[in-house]
């Protein structure tokens, strides 16, 4: 994101030369349309649908899975994370087993919560938690560990409460490994919950877009796509924003240090 | 050192313990969660019959070229828009465009177009591993030493000689960053691309082992696939170390400090 001070010509109109060769392309070729249809009548679809309530129920479906799983694994990550970054010897006894697990694409977990959970709601977003869970866990432990040791000794010596100790010593300390681990999680969360409704689903965006291709729908299928797109960049931002609010006294201080 | 791992080690026994007595118990219902030893059982036998080899050398085959042609497409592609503004200006909105897509999402328009083949996986894997490669690569390229680049005019480099003497050894950490980061997403996408549409691979032969409720080798194809991505890691390493010495050294030094 270089040209946030100038408008990026080049940028804008080389992606506007690309629409168009798409949609002449698509025009003018009829063996193409059945594949990919003129962009106009994507976003016609996409209007439609959109009327139609469709695609809004849809993606209201997928965004309440994906915030669960996101909101649960954030929750487990971080505080098993602590526990494991705090205390070696507790990850001296689990680590060999998260080394064991984590080399696992975790979608292969799809099949067993089907298995156990069946298909629905519970499975999409344990299957979520479980992805989602690992870049956060393993971000935190090292953040926990990245902490200087003197400044938990100082707490101690003040005589501050472990919970003080936690809140204002450790959590800080460790947030800007949190907050990538958060960042990663946040792409992991919204692949998992769409790869785990074409796989097994009757609702939700990624659903959608995948019976529209059984059904040879390709404008619809497209619009699905463009709507997955717009809220990955959506929930991304929004990531961005609360990160420079939440954080804003260590942009201050990373400032100060290197100027 | 040794009486940690020790310790994980026992802890991890342990748990295999609990796991095969609650099953032998009936515990946990025996048609979801089997006897651990069952599983291993139904594990080597897959093996030693070549079913499972067989599976991950066709799953495998898709990833590597998926993963390959990603890497001979936008790894060069990385270096052009690293050394020019101007390309890379051109190119930007477009990627940044495509970039939050989900790359799960773009199995079923790969489906529209292949089909079930193998071109259909092959082509989500290049889709999904092209961003890190790209993005690190032009990083790369961009945080290069200038008098690097001075040094190489100033001794009348040529362009080609400059590239693939000064530019590509000074960026290859961060584009084997790339590398690296795309290896698990390629794994991912294979084993969801043929959970989605395929007849055969390791993806494939899990979902389909669960829809026929033989639990036992849906387990074992997990099993499976743990131990591939543990092996890939591993390789990875190998050629890391093979490749840039100097970075890996550097790497495990900062690491062990």
């Amino acid at each position: 994101m270089g040209g946030a001070k100038t408008f990026n010509w080049a940028g804008w109109s080389s992606l506007i030369l690309l629409l168009l060769a798409w949609e002449l392309g698509a025009r003018s070729t009829a063996a193409l349309q059945v594949y990919l249809p003129p962009i106009s009548e994507v976003i016609g679809a996409s209007g439609q649908l959109f009327i139609a309530g469709q695609l809004g129920d849809h993606a209201l479906v997928t965004l309440e899975r994906f915030f669960a799983g996101y909101l649960i694994a954030s929750g487990i990550g971080v505080s098993v994370g602590i526990g494991l970054g705090y205390f070696r010897s507790l990850h001296n006894l689990v680590g060999i087993v998260i080394e064991f697990l984590r080399p696992m694409p975790s979608v292969a977990i799809i099949p067993v919560a089907i298995l156990m959970l069946g298909i629905g709601d519970s499975m999409i977003v344990a299957v979520t938690v479980y992805a989602t869970v690992w870049p956060i866990l393993i971000n935190t432990i090292d953040g926990v560990r990245h902490i200087d040791s003197t400044l938990v000794d100082t707490g101690r010596t003040f005589g501050l409460s472990r919970w003080r100790i936690l809140w204002q010593i450790i959590l800080p300390g460790a947030s800007p490994y949190i907050v990538t681990g958060l960042r990663i999680a946040l792409a992991i969360a919204l692949i998992l919950v769409t790869t785990a409704e074409m796989v097994a689903g009757s609702k939700g965006l990624g659903f959608f877009i995948l019976d529209e291709e059984r059904s040879m729908n390709s404008s619809n299928m497209y619009a699905g796509v463009v709507i997955v797109a717009a809220l990955g960049y959506a929930l991304n931002r929004l990531f961005l924003a609360l990160e420079s609010r939440v954080m804003r006294w260590r942009h201050g201080m990373v400032a100060r240090e290197t100027a | 050192m040794r009486a940690q791992k020790l310790a994980g080690l026992l802890f991890l026994l342990a748990l295999m313990a609990a796991w095969e007595l609650t099953a032998r118990a009936e515990l946990i219902n025996p048609l979801i969660v089997p006897r651990l030893s069952r599983i291993l059982g139904v594990f080597w036998d897959l093996v030693s019959s070549g079913q499972i080899p067989m599976q991950i050398l066709v799953s495998m085959k898709r990833a590597a070229s998926g993963y390959l042609l990603a890497a001979a497409v936008f790894i060069p592609l990385g270096i052009l828009m690293g050394l020019s503004e101007r390309i890379h200006r051109a190119l930007e909105v477009i990627v940044e465009m495509l970039r939050p897509l989900p790359p799960p999402v773009m199995i079923p328009v790969a489906l529209l177009f292949f089909g079930l083949e193998d071109e259909m996986k092959i082509f989500v894997i290049f889709f999904s591993c092209a961003w890190p490669m790209l993005l690190n690569t032009i990083d790369g390229v961009r945080n290069l030493d200038w008098v690097l680049l001075n040094t190489a005019r100033t001794f009348r480099l040529s362009r080609a000689g400059t590239i693939w003497r000064i530019i590509l050894p000074a960026a290859s950490p961060q584009i084997m960053t790339g590398l690296r980061v795309s290896l698990p997403i390629m794994l991912i996408l294979v084993v969801i691309s043929e959970m989605v549409g395929s007849t055969d691979g390791i993806g494939y032969f899990i979902l389909d082992a669960q829809r026929r409720f033989r639990v036992a080798q849906m387990y074992a194809g997990m099993l499976a696939l743990a131990i591939l991505g543990y092996a890939l890691n591993q390789l990875f390493n190998l050629l890391h170390r093979r490749l840039l010495p100097w970075h890996w050294g550097m790497m495990t030094r900062r690491d062990e400090g």
